[in-house]
């Protein structure tokens, strides 16, 4: 019904601003019958093939109801793209289910088919009782309200519906038609939440199931990609800015010195060889900065994956040193390279802590890389002393992960470090 | 000549300083930070300023909104900005605060004693230095129906060498030809780019640098 007609349905035009709302309220309440009858058709459409479906499944036991099972799956599928195609007409777009199984056995483990017979099963019911409701008031509606017109006819001390005591005379026939108005009232308040909540089994279990599970997939992806390029982007920061305050610095600063010496060499050629001793400290510097960096980026070590890297590391370690790793997958690239450089750094600080032996953990808890490197020592470090700590912080911080040091003095000294996976 | 540095590396800070000294440039401060470098310049009013693009604390650019501040804050401040790689969109933010006194130049360039110290000593004078890198990129950068492409090849060579900022003699001398000649191309530069012939320096470079940037497609 169009909104038109349902203008025709509302009488006198109300007057003032009240009208518009009660003219759109009134055309809801006329969509919202409108919707539950249709619901109420698919419905007993439903209730049929709830009892043809109970039927089969009783023949089943038996043998035979197994032949009928095809066509019972296409009856169901056709009932159900009724419904759906209701339900797109009126509140969200749901395409419909293509062919049924071919098989039993492909219809038993198919989750629309299963959907499918839940939705069967609360239509016929509920469905049917809420489209029962949703008819009844607007019925009583038009009952009560013509009740003055007719009730010289339904013979005296009679009442319509839910008026339980004997009606006489034009008085009384005036107090139905008000109370039609009542039940006008109401099916205008609650019509459409009636019809939204019969839609509601059918706009839940006959959605397409793939679609849903497919973009949430997406959603995941793009999140966990971005992810990975952040980090990416994280990595290739720190390498440019260790190059740049490292190597490039370094090699600057040689260039202007030789150049300083160049300029001294026949004027003063004592302070030119200082010059050039201290540019070539700074191009050892820099080849220095520069072979950490290159180590740093991709330890070729790590093609055979982390847990030999790490043995690898700890096989060459000044102390003792245990280890125990046990990582079912690997992660990305960049944050094995990161906790490699972790254990690497963090075990050759042991030199300086006095242990006479270390040991380092790695596990996979919850899509993080959890390190954890130990020693004996005498403990007392500090980030602030300029060992390697800082890298370590700097490299963790990279990857959004989180860095614990304990170090009384007296020892012993945890590093505990996780780092997101990343893939 | 006085002159305040800043610069975050401590070892290219103190070659700087020594290479300087040794020429009888007076240093009169080092700044390792645009703020220190800000109070460094008020206190001491220098004839140039030295800076360093990435300082901390985000390494990025801060030598050049420092460098700018400095010549809003002290108009006529000769500033020669140092950085390990040039960035054509930096040369446009300082070439903002107008090319006399300005000098914007790859780190590498002050190995070349020398021209280092030529470049320095113009900037101080009022002059400009814009590093070749700089106008070698917004040379490059031009559609084909640019009018640049009317110019020989010669005439380019003189206009990238106008747009570091040398003078005519300077220029006479690089290209080893006579001054009548350089003159007699730039004369004719200006008239295929429809610029307005000017004998001053850092008119002249404002005048081509931006001509240069305009044609460029963004």
């Amino acid at each position: 019904m169009t909104g038109d007609q349902a203008a025709s349905v509302r009488g006198p035009a109300p007057q003032g601003r009240l009208g518009p709302l009660v003219a759109r309220r009134l055309r809801r309440a006329v969509d919202a019958l409108e919707q539950v009858l249709a619901g109420l058709a698919t419905g007993v459409l439903a209730l049929l093939v709830l009892v043809v479906v109970l039927a089969v499944a009783a023949l089943c036991l038996v043998g035979v109801g197994l032949l009928l099972v095809p066509a019972v799956l296409r009856l169901l599928r056709g009932v159900a793209n009724r419904e759906r195609g209701r339900i797109s007409a009126w509140h969200r777009p749901l395409p419909p289910g293509g062919a049924p199984p071919a098989s039993v056995r492909a219809a038993a483990s198919d989750p629309v088919v299963r959907r499918e017979l839940g939705w069967l099963a609360l239509h016929a019911t509920f469905g049917v009782a809420i489209g029962l409701v949703g008819l009844t008031l607007p019925l009583w509606v038009v009952q009560d309200v013509t009740y003055p017109l007719w009730y010289r006819f339904a013979g005296p001390g009679s009442a319509p519906s839910l008026v339980f005591v004997p009606v006489h005379g034009l008085g009384g026939a005036l107090l139905v038609a008000a109370l039609g108005l009542v039940f006008l009232v109401l099916f205008v308040l609650l019509g459409p939440g009636i019809a939204r909540l019969q839609s509601w089994p059918g706009a839940t279990l006959l959605a397409p199931l793939g679609a849903a599970d497919l973009s949430r997939r997406v959603a995941e992806l793009v999140t966990t990609r971005a992810a990975a390029l952040d980090a990416h982007a994280a990595e290739l920061r720190r390498i440019e800015r260790s190059l740049h305050d490292g190597s490039q610095n370094r090699l600057v600063a040689a260039n202007v010195l030789i150049g300083a010496a160049r300029r001294a060499v026949s004027r003063d050629p004592a302070t030119a060889d200082e010059l050039l001793e201290k540019a070539q400290t700074a191009t050892e510097q820099a080849l220095a900065e520069l072979r950490s960096v290159v180590r740093g980026i991709l330890p070729a070590v790590l093609d055979r994956g982390l847990a030999e890297a790490i043995a690898g590391v700890a096989a060459g370690s000044p102390v003792d040193c245990t280890v125990d790793v046990d990582l079912p997958t690997r992660c990305a690239a960049s944050v094995e390279a990161t906790a490699y450089f972790v254990v690497a750094e963090a075990v050759s600080n042991t030199r300086h802590s006095g242990a006479r032996s270390a040991q380092v953990t790695a596990r996979q808890v919850a899509g993080e890389l959890r390190l954890r490197i130990s020693d004996d020592g005498h403990g007392g470090a500090d980030e602030r002393a300029g060992s390697g700590l800082t890298g370590i912080r700097r490299r963790v911080d990279a990857h959004d992960g989180r860095f614990a040091l304990s170090s009384p003095v007296g020892g012993p000294t945890v590093l505990e470090v996780q780092l997101p996976c990343g893939s | 000549m006085r002159v305040v540095i800043a610069e975050d590396d401590p070892l290219l800070r103190e070659g700087l300083s020594l290479l300087l000294r040794a020429e009888s440039i007076d240093v009169v401060a080092t700044a390792q930070d645009a703020a220190s470098f800000l109070d460094a310049v008020e206190r001491e009013r220098p004839d140039v300023a030295i800076v360093d693009v990435r300082m901390p604390p985000s390494h990025t650019d801060e030598g050049i909104v420092a460098a700018v501040e400095a010549r809003r804050r002290q108009p006529g401040l000769a500033v020669l900005v140092l950085s390990a790689y040039v960035e054509q969109a930096f040369a446009t933010d300082l070439l903002s605060t107008g090319a006399a006194g300005l000098g914007y130049l790859l780190k590498e360039r002050v190995g070349r004693v020398e021209e280092f110290l030529a470049a320095l000593q113009r900037i101080a004078d009022g002059g400009t230095a814009i590093d070749p890198e700089v106008v070698a990129q917004l040379l490059t950068r031009h559609p084909a129906r640019s009018p640049l492409t009317r110019l020989t090849a010669r005439e380019l060579e003189v206009l990238a060498l106008m747009a570091e900022g040398l003078g005519n003699r300077a220029i006479a001398r690089a290209l080893v030809i006579t001054d009548g000649a350089v003159h007699k191309h730039i004369r004719s530069i200006f008239a295929k780019l429809d610029l307005a012939p000017d004998d001053q320096a850092d008119r002249r470079v404002t005048a081509v640098l931006r001509y240069l940037h305009d044609d460029a497609p963004r």
